[in-house]
């Protein structure tokens, strides 16, 4: 089963100015293989995907199916030439039943009175339900199924539509053991069958047992695609990782003072437990682990986005609650969420209006701003933090990535926090503008701030942190002193694999 | 596995219109202690013919709330085309052809909104907003004092009587067994839940969205007209302010059905169900001498705890932040 | 003029400067077509009857911009004006029947608003159930009948002169116009609203209390339509269940005539105060000219729904 399936070359995608999310990304699929794809959080993988699946279109280069060069302009697209995605998440119709939606947007055969006759497609559906050793009452609401059943309707969904490329983005992430082995079955029958995979995957343990090569990315491009039998764990994890210790920035020296906060026992639902951590003044603390892992939940909650169910926060050894975000900032806690254009810039407002969205109360006596002080304080933190491309009064679309980026960093202090908490606070940044934010970062902890660094590059949180934590499915695995700094050592308690 | 959910009970209850139904039995229950004639043919008799005009376009506009959309300008639009029934009747001595141009006006109009709503990206509310207030204004108007009487042939959809049943119920019937035929076989029908309920995964799957939505907009006219000719055929006169609030009533009777007006979710019987409890409720009233203006006071209340069950509900659902 | 407020608008500012040309343009055609018209008393006279609906055009530009609706302040308006007419008629002082009617608008501002911040129930269906029950609660008090006995000083807001010619409720308008355009534009409320309107997670990311906010534009806008109440009531000297009819209809539209996306997130007073002129002195022209006041309900229906068509259909994603 060597024929070739699909071929992506040289697959480029970029977002405006210089921020390419993959670059130059090869990849060939054969007839009946699965590739796991492997790579940290940001590497490209699901970029690549979604320009495979037709969701993004390449800004360059091109993809073969069935040796013929196609251009996806949807999902849709991709579907007619046989790739199919499957997301972590359930996407389809929960209160349609399982039939209607295996056959959603097909044309549905006709008996004789003229009602849809569905005793033809169950005949359908029951052949490809045997052939995942499933079956299922057709007539039941989707809603009623569990996750992992709902996802092997995901899969039957393709193979009705004759898929010959089906793409799984973190499939076993909400699964059981027994569901894991069940899927792991399907998967290999579906091989037989000339079905090809994409397996995108953090959990390297799985990668080994279900890919038959592997391909990793590290930031946008790619390292190296070869057989599975090449790899071993831990030479794994270095590519994923890159050269040990990358130091990308030096700190300056600091003065580490007293403790300043302190978490313990904090659990939220199902996203993380039993969590205790501490912060120093001065200190920069990084927060490593994968995506699904708790942190952003984490941050969020000790920020007050969420309401912990249990565990206590201390703040200067003294406890603590902390029930809405107006608590957390009065607390001196500050959030730089990990979403820049949805969840922590307005992108129709002003650069002005967007720094001073959180601490505009600074500028105000009883509710009524004022415009000079405002503007003082904006022309002020651009200077600061070198903000350029546009006019303060510009909207904030208009700037760059990382210059966006220093505007979200110049808000989330504006409300003169004491523990600042930044989530990914490079991702999407020029190289230029990365190494301006970790001097802002660094100089905030010079000032006597705590500062919790959540980053999933390695090379970031290792050059940046006096100490690190490493998180995984929601609680801390592991932490380490300045002298244990070890990249492999993080990305596989990271993974899971210690 | 395969066989437990055919079990007909389970089925029932997870039914979103059970707990409704349950409700109703009980109030008439409630009801019938305390008021005398409640429970009287001739009241029942009353309250069905209320019934039937309100669930008939309800009906129509379930499909529309299904499809995460609303149409609040049934009331006028009935007013609209039962005068249309009216004056084509009153010219040409027949019901049929009267009906037909009902129908056709009902559609019209039915397109106009659902062509705006969608390919004319006006938000719905907006368009059905500004239609309750175009089509009241002109047909007051251009009918300003006039109070059309209609001679008994041309009642026959309200006053008939085919086999003993009155030709509204068949009219129900009819409405009940389209729709139930639309949205278990077609294509339309399978859309507008998946629309409504997922819009993203239904524009990547590549269905027609904007399509689908304004069929059923057109549904929602037609259904109007349709109505047009039981209401008229009920009443018998007709004045150019007549069903002024009306769709309140329409979409009390929706959301009081358990559809949910987030769309995507619902039953296809509840509004008939809705309507029922919608139209005991307000006999009720009136046979307790309670005036007529509390009413709205009542179908307000209504409204609004059928949508802040439904929206605490979702609450409770969504744990995102 | 605002700076900032230019370059976030950029298209409401062109949209208000070309509102204003509108408006002259209006009144001048207004003038040639209908004799005596454009004369300092007809031109004042006219403006009785819409201060109202620019009153709470006002709040309802509030509660647009931040992405909301509300569909029952004509409803509320009517049960202000039979609070403060039947309890008048009870016995009660004539100021607290006033003070008794602003508490009504303010209340069932208030309850819209927790309705919507507690219950997450889209403004729209909140207002739609509200629509009916004040309108309802109105009927109740009122019982169907009017109220037309009020001291003789109770006309004063309604019908009575201020320098002259100009009618003392449009004073009372141009003042809270100023109020609530500083709001909207110099406040960190104003501020507030915009973004809840922009990009609601963001807003709250950034630890500002969406549902206080949104409690606070509904109550406002319910103490505005107290204040209309009044001033109705005291316009045509009687109380009664059925007033403030396509009121909501009137509001809505010229906000969006004045710039505000329906969806939300911009707009500005000065676009709304516009669109209110323009509106209502072409239904007034209308009248004058002998058509019948039910023109007003198609002109602004239409006016509705091809505003917002503008709006949305030539908007470039």
């Amino acid at each position: 089963m060597e024929d070739i399936v699909c071929i992506l070359n040289n697959i480029s995608k970029t977002f405006g100015e210089n921020v390419f999310a993959c670059k130059n990304v090869n990849l060939k699929l054969n007839c009946g293989e699965v590739i796991g794809l492997v790579g940290e959080n940001g590497a490209g993988k699901s970029t690549v995907v979604k320009c495979l699946y037709g969701l993004h279109s390449p800004s360059s280069g091109s993809i073969v199916i069935a040796d013929k060069e196609v251009l996806f302009k949807s999902p849709k697209d991709s579907e007619q030439h046989g790739v199919f995605f499957i997301p972590q998440e359930l996407d389809l119709f929960p209160e349609l039943t399982i039939i209607e939606n295996l056959f959603i947007g097909k044309k549905i055969p006709r008996n004789w009175i003229g009602n849809f006759d569905w005793k033809v497609l169950e005949k359908q559906a029951d052949e490809i339900f045997n052939n995942l050793g499933v079956s299922f009452d057709f007539y039941m609401p989707l809603k009623l199924l569990s996750a992992a059943n709902a996802k092997l309707v995901e899969i039957a969904r393709a193979l009705i539509n004759e898929a010959k490329i089906i793409i799984m983005d973190e499939p076993t992430a909400a699964l059981t053991q027994k569901e894991v082995k069940k899927i792991f079955e399907i998967i290999n029958n579906l091989k037989k069958k000339k079905v090809s995979f994409i397996y995108i995957s953090h959990r390297l343990d799985e990668i080994f047992e279900i890919a038959d090569s592997i391909t990793v990315l590290r930031d946008g491009e790619l390292i190296i695609s070869d057989h599975k039998n090449k790899f071993t764990k831990s030479k794994l994890v270095q590519y994923m990782v890159g050269r040990p210790l990358d130091q990308i920035f030096y700190r300056t020296k600091n003065k580490i003072g007293k403790k300043i906060l302190e978490v313990k026992h904090l659990s939220y639902e199902n996203n993380f437990k039993e969590v205790n951590l501490e912060l120093k003044k001065g200190e920069i603390v990084g927060l490593a682990g994968l995506i699904g892992a708790g942190r952003s939940e984490l941050a969020q909650t000790i920020f007050g986005l969420r309401k912990y169910s249990s565990g206590e926060i201390y703040i200067n050894e003294k406890k603590i609650n902390i029930n809405s975000v107006n608590d957390a900032i009065k607390f001196g806690i500050a959030y730089l969420p990990e979403e820049r254009r949805s969840q922590g810039l307005i992108l129709p407002f002003t650069i002005i209006w967007n720094m001073t969205l959180s601490s505009i109360k600074n500028f105000t006596s009883f509710g009524y701003i004022n415009n000079h002080e405002e503007i003082k304080f904006v022309k002020k933190s651009s200077e600061k933090f070198t903000i350029k491309g546009a006019k303060i009064s510009s909207p904030v679309s208009q700037l760059s990535g990382g210059n966006q980026q220093k505007v979200l960093v110049a808000k989330t202090i504006a409300t003169k926090p004491k523990i600042i908490i930044l989530d990914e606070p490079t991702r999407g940044v020029d190289v230029g503008a990365k190494a301006e934010i970790y001097k802002i970062i660094d100089d905030l902890a010079n000032q006597g701030n705590a500062i919790l660094l959540i980053s999933s590059e390695l090379n970031e949180v290792i050059s940046m942190s006096d100490r690190i934590y490493v998180m995984h499915e929601g609680k801390i695995k592991g932490e380490f002193q300045k002298n244990e700094f070890n990249a492999e050592k993080i990305a596989s308690v990271s993974a899971g694999i210690i | 596995m395969k066989k437990k959910y055919n079990n007909l009970l389970i089925k029932f209850f997870s039914r979103p219109e059970t707990p409704v139904l349950v409700f109703l039995f009980f109030l008439i229950f409630i009801i019938s202690i305390f008021t005398s004639n409640f429970l009287t043919v001739a009241n029942l008799k009353g309250i069905l013919e209320q019934v039937v005009v309100i669930s008939i376009i309800a009906l129509a506009v379930n499909q529309v709330i299904y499809g995460a959309e609303i149409d609040i300008s049934t009331g006028s639009l009935l007013a609209v085309c039962a005068f249309v029934y009216g004056l084509v009747a009153m010219e040409t001595g027949g019901s049929w052809i009267a009906l037909l141009a009902s129908l056709l006006c009902g559609f019209i109009f039915g397109l106009f909104n659902g062509f705006l709503s969608t390919y004319g990206k006006v938000p719905s509310i907006i368009v059905t907003l500004g239609m309750l207030f175009i089509l009241r204004g002109g047909l007051l108007l251009s009918n300003p004092g006039t109070v059309l009487n209609l001679i008994e042939p041309m009642r026959f959809f309200g006053m008939g009587n085919i086999f003993g049943l009155p030709v509204s119920i068949y009219c129900l019937i009819i409405v009940i067994i389209f729709y139930h035929f639309l949205s278990f076989n077609t294509l339309w029908g399978r859309n507008i839940i998946a629309i409504g309920g997922n819009p993203r995964a239904a524009v990547n799957i590549g269905l027609p969205i904007n399509k689908v939505r304004m069929l059923s907009f057109v549904g929602s006219g037609t259904m109007c007209g349709f109505a047009a000719a039981v209401y008229l055929g009920q009443a018998g006169q007709i004045q150019a302010t007549a069903a002024t609030g009306f769709e309140l009533k329409v979409i009390a009777a929706v959301v009081l059905g358990g559809t949910s007006i987030a769309g995507g979710r619902g039953s296809n019987f509840s509004p008939v169900v809705g309507a029922l409890l919608v139209g005991v409720i307000l006999n009720a009233l009136t046979l307790n001498r309670i005036p007529p203006y509390y009413e709205l006071f009542v179908l307000g209340l209504l409204i609004l705890i059928a949508v802040s069950f439904d929206g605490f509900r979702r609450k409770l659902l969504e744990k995102d932040v | 003029m605002n700076n900032i407020i230019k370059k976030i608008n950029f298209y409401n500012l062109n949209r208000t400067q070309v509102l204003g040309i509108i408006f002259i343009v209006q009144m001048i055609v207004q003038s040639i077509f209908i004799p005596y018209y454009f004369s300092i008393y007809g031109f004042f006279d006219a403006s009785r009857a819409f201060v109202e609906i620019g009153i709470i055009s006002l709040g309802m530009t509030l509660v647009i911009i931040s992405g909301g609706i509300d569909l029952s302040v004509g409803a509320l308006l009517a049960l202000v004006s039979v609070s403060i007419g039947f309890s008048y008629d009870a016995g009660f002082p004539m100021w607290a029947a006033m003070l008794l009617g602003l508490l009504a608008g303010v209340l069932g501002g208030a309850f819209n608003g927790v309705v919507i911040a507690f219950f997450r129930v889209h403004p729209l269906v909140v207002t739609l159930g509200t629509f009916a029950l004040f309108r309802g609660i109105a009927f109740a008090i009122s019982k169907g009948g009017a109220v037309s006995k009020f001291p003789e000083w109770f006309g004063f807001l309604g019908q009575s002169y201020v320098w002259g010619y100009v009618p003392a409720q449009l004073f009372l308008f141009l003042i809270l116009s100023i109020i609530f355009w500083i709001i909207l534009s110099k406040t960190s409320l104003g501020r507030y609203i915009y973004a809840i309107g922009n990009n609601i997670k963001t807003t709250t990311f950034s630890g500002i209390a969406v549902g206080k906010v949104q409690i606070y534009i509904y109550t406002l806008t319910g103490f505005l339509v107290g204040v209309a109440g009044i001033i109705h009531t005291s316009r045509i000297f009687t109380a009664r269940g059925n007033a403030g009819f396509e009121l909501e209809l009137a509001c809505i539209a010229a906000v969006v005539l004045g710039g505000a996306r329906i969806t939300g997130g911009s707009g500005t007073m000065a676009g709304t105060i516009l669109g209110v002129l323009i509106l209502n002195y072409l239904k007034d022209g209308f009248l004058f000219y002998g058509l019948r006041s039910d023109w007003g309900l198609v002109i602004i229906g239409l006016f509705l729904i091809i505003g917002v068509f503008i709006n949305e259909f030539f908007r470039k994603k």
